[in-house]
């Protein structure tokens, strides 16, 4: 195992902290442009607020409790509907790299509705369970589920025959094959999957949000920019960011642990 | 006793141009205790013949028994060690070894004496939770032997297991297997492409042809072999034998000399 020279060598941890804020560099540039153009008067306060003012929007609704409200409401959608749509994701890609019956029932579903845009069903979604979480829910489940169904059957389809034809050889039972063998072999990939799922989530609960719920940060949001408001408007994106952003990190965090065995999870994954 | 009888073995392989033959008629017998090894020029369908053993491809034609059994299905009775190993990359040294046993009900306790016991004959405490990719080449193959051995099956199929060794590695492992066998005396049918590593180890040398398949000439090695290395290798029957092999091999790799 490589252990990284800058992990305890002075110079290395100069060179960590160094690496820390050429990665959040680029943001710190974006936000401070954003600054500056208001503050200069280059584009209109009426049109587009400062940051600050958009930090100062965001702490009122902190300390008035507008955000916890409306942010959990939005977690608990985005998230439960991103762990329905994977474990779905998972059996149903799993099913179709295993079964040609599967692969034939699932194969042209999946092709054909994998570039329709999932939000466009929320008016339907919206006439059949009405305002709430179950439409909400169900547009995060349906855009989860296609990326984590294609990456878990490309996964376990790149298998590679020995490691089946070794488990068959010590007596593993065909069931076991799907647990012991194929899910944690194409780990990477389903886990890969999952956090292209992640970023789709909170998108797609926002948008859903604005037209089928009576609560939420999408519903914060559209509330606020039809209104105006628009400090209030980008303060709430800016809370749904940060609790997307932190997401991103966690999953990612329990990725690099789950698969530290694997060879390329520390030069694809690893900036931590 | 028979352990494995192989007889009018056919397999084809289906190309894009048409049907390959890979095996055509193949007869193998191999008594039980009995260490053979099958030696022929690349593409010549060996390990296809270990694979169809091991039950994990289907044959077009003729009977494969083993223990007296029509072959169906891979078999813990027949322990496979593939060319890359084939280690379960997310299992540790530990769990790859613990596998075979716990597929197999292996008591808990059990299962750790056995694997603390492997662990200790393979040299490689203090490694029992490192993953595979932490390993080196020789140390996988070790891992891999060591988890065939762990569920006690009674065959061996080895294919190529020295392959991707260098030559140092290779001579230590080849040693080791050779002790191994004569302390257990395990049915072993062994693929290889290595002329020294078949006579240095087997009893009885099979050379196939090249494709189609098909075992055409075969040697008994009848030298001792208790000694060491150097006395085995400097021996003139040794020798002979060797390059009598090497000829054989080589004339169905289309060697000029034919």
């Amino acid at each position: 195992m490589a252990v990284s020279v800058a992990a305890w060598s002075p110079a290395g941890a100069r060179s960590n902290w160094l690496r820390a804020v050429w990665h959040y560099l680029p943001i710190a540039i974006v936000l401070l442009v954003w600054q500056l153009a208001v503050d200069l008067d280059l584009v209109d306060r009426a049109f587009l607020p400062s940051f600050g003012a958009t930090l100062r929007a965001l702490w009122e609704m902190t300390v008035n409790g507008e955000i916890a409200v409306n942010l959990l409401v939005s977690i608990y959608r985005a998230l439960g509907g991103l762990a329905i749509g994977s474990a779905v994701g998972v059996a149903i890609g799993l099913a179709m790299a295993t079964s040609r019956r599967a692969d034939e029932f699932f194969g042209p579903l999946v092709a054909t509705t994998y570039s329709l845009p999932k939000t466009s069903l929320v008016p339907l979604f919206l006439l059949w369970f009405g305002i709430g979480d179950v439409t909400n829910m169900l547009a995060v489940l349906l855009a989860c589920l296609l990326p984590v169904i294609v990456s878990t059957y490309h996964g376990v389809k790149a298998v590679p025959a020995v490691i089946v034809w070794s488990a068959r050889a010590m007596g593993t039972s065909h069931r076991l094959i799907l647990w012991r063998i194929l899910l944690p072999s194409a780990s990477l990939s389903i886990f890969t999957g999952i956090r292209i799922a992640l970023g789709f989530c909170f998108v797609v609960t926002i948008s859903a949000e604005m037209i089928a719920a009576k609560t939420g940060i999408g519903k914060l949001i559209f509330l606020y920019g039809e209104n105006g408001a628009y400090a209030y408007m980008f303060g709430g994106l800016l809370a749904l960011v940060i609790v997307a952003y932190a997401a991103d990190r966690a999953l990612l965090a329990v990725m690099n642990y789950a698969l530290r065995w694997h060879d390329s999870i520390h030069a694809a994954h690893g900036d931590g | 006793m028979i352990s494995i009888c192989v007889r009018k073995l056919n397999k084809r392989y289906r190309a894009s141009d048409g049907d390959v033959t890979a095996l055509a008629d193949v007869d193998v017998e191999v008594a039980e205790g009995e260490f053979v090894t099958i030696v022929g020029p690349s593409g010549c369908g060996k390990s296809t013949l270990l694979y169809i053993l091991g039950g994990f491809i289907g044959a077009d034609g003729g009977t494969i028994e083993v223990g007296g059994r029509a072959v169906t299905g891979p078999g813990v009775d027949r322990g496979v060690v593939f060319q890359e190993y084939a280690l379960f990359p997310w299992l540790t040294v530990a769990q790859n070894i613990r596998y075979g046993l716990e597929m197999n009900g292996t008591p808990r306790r059990r299962c750790e004496e056995i694997v603390e016991r492997l662990v200790r004959t393979i040299g490689l405490q203090g490694f029992e939770h490192r993953f595979p990719r932490e390993l080196s080449g020789g140390m996988k193959q070790r891992v891999a032997i060591a988890r065939t051995l762990a569920y006690d099956p009674k065959i061996l199929l080895l294919d190529e297991p020295f392959g991707a060794l260098d030559a140092q590695t290779r001579e230590v492992m080849q040693d080791e297997l050779l002790r191994l066998w004569q302390a257990t005396r395990k049915t072993v049918v062994m693929v290889t492409h290595d002329v020294n590593e078949a006579v240095y180890l087997s009893e009885r040398v099979l050379v196939m042809s090249q494709r189609p398949g098909r075992i055409v000439q075969e040697f008994e090695v009848a030298f001792d072999r208790t000694g060491e290395r150097e006395v085995t290798v400097l021996n003139d029957d040794f020798n002979h034998l060797r390059n009598e092999v090497w000829l054989a091999v080589r004339r169905q790799a289309g060697g000029r000399s034919a």
